[in-house]
């Protein structure tokens, strides 16, 4: 097998793990699901964590963070599907695009607006905007997009 | 990267950049820019090795929603 098709499998497992329970998995699991050594699947999670994707560790850890568009630590961004919250987003522009991870479902977002604190929220259904409170939403990001993985947590 | 009840409260907010106005978009708008295949297409099994055939799309989303804007061009320069 060569390391692409790992890279896609191992990817297409943990955002499965995520859509299913909202945390990551460990990689003893990654392990598991591909019945390699324990060892084996650790090198499988700090490969596709190299591959230059919006997705990283712990600092000094083996333990997934974030892997966008999902959070494994809390954020402020609450993500509800059919009006069961359990998963987090990574930022606000990616909590949009949770909308792809659970097709034909309604998904809500809500979170408190960082200058006041008031709540707003979004209610997405296949790429489409249902509902918006406030109507104005923005997105705002204060760094140029080519320099976002200079240091991704912080963009 | 955060969502806000509007662009009067990004300006208002304590950590806003003056200069960095470009940074904001209409929810839509991001919505948009969150939807080609290179968002849509995650759940695929072969996302990873076929990501770099979403680029172009997602680089010409970019410019299409932000008017040609330098502060969202992927492209190198």
């Amino acid at each position: 097998m060569n390391d692409a098709t790992q890279l896609d499998e191992t990817y297409h497992f943990i955002l499965s793990v995520f859509v299913e329970r909202g945390q990551a998995p460990h990689f003893t699991e990654i392990a598991s699901k591909f019945a390699i050594p324990v060892e084996e699947g650790k090198r499988r999670l700090h490969e596709l964590m190299a591959a230059r994707l919006p997705n990283w560790l712990f600092p000094e850890t083996d333990l997934i963070a974030s892997f966008a568009p999902f959070n494994n630590l809390p954020t402020q961004y609450r993500v509800s599907v059919e009006g069961e919250q359990r998963w987090f987003a990574q930022c606000g522009l990616e909590s949009l695009a949770m909308t792809w991870m659970f097709p034909g479902k309604r998904v809500t977002v809500n979170a408190p607006c960082l200058d006041c604190g008031e709540p707003l929220s979004v209610e997405l259904l296949d790429g489409v905007i249902q509902r918006a409170e406030p109507r104005d939403i923005a997105f705002y990001v204060d760094l140029p997009i080519r320099k976002w993985y200079g240091n991704l947590p912080f963009a | 990267m955060n969502l806000f009840r509007s662009k009067e409260h990004v300006k208002r907010w304590s950590q806003f950049k003056p200069g960095t106005e470009a940074g904001m978009l209409s929810l839509a708008d991001a919505m948009r820019v969150m939807s080609t295949p290179r968002h849509r297409n995650r759940l695929g099994t072969n996302y990873v090795s076929t990501l770099p055939e979403t680029v172009p799309a997602f680089v010409a989303r970019l410019l299409e929603v932000t008017g040609n804007s330098p502060f969202w061009d992927l492209r190198p320069g």
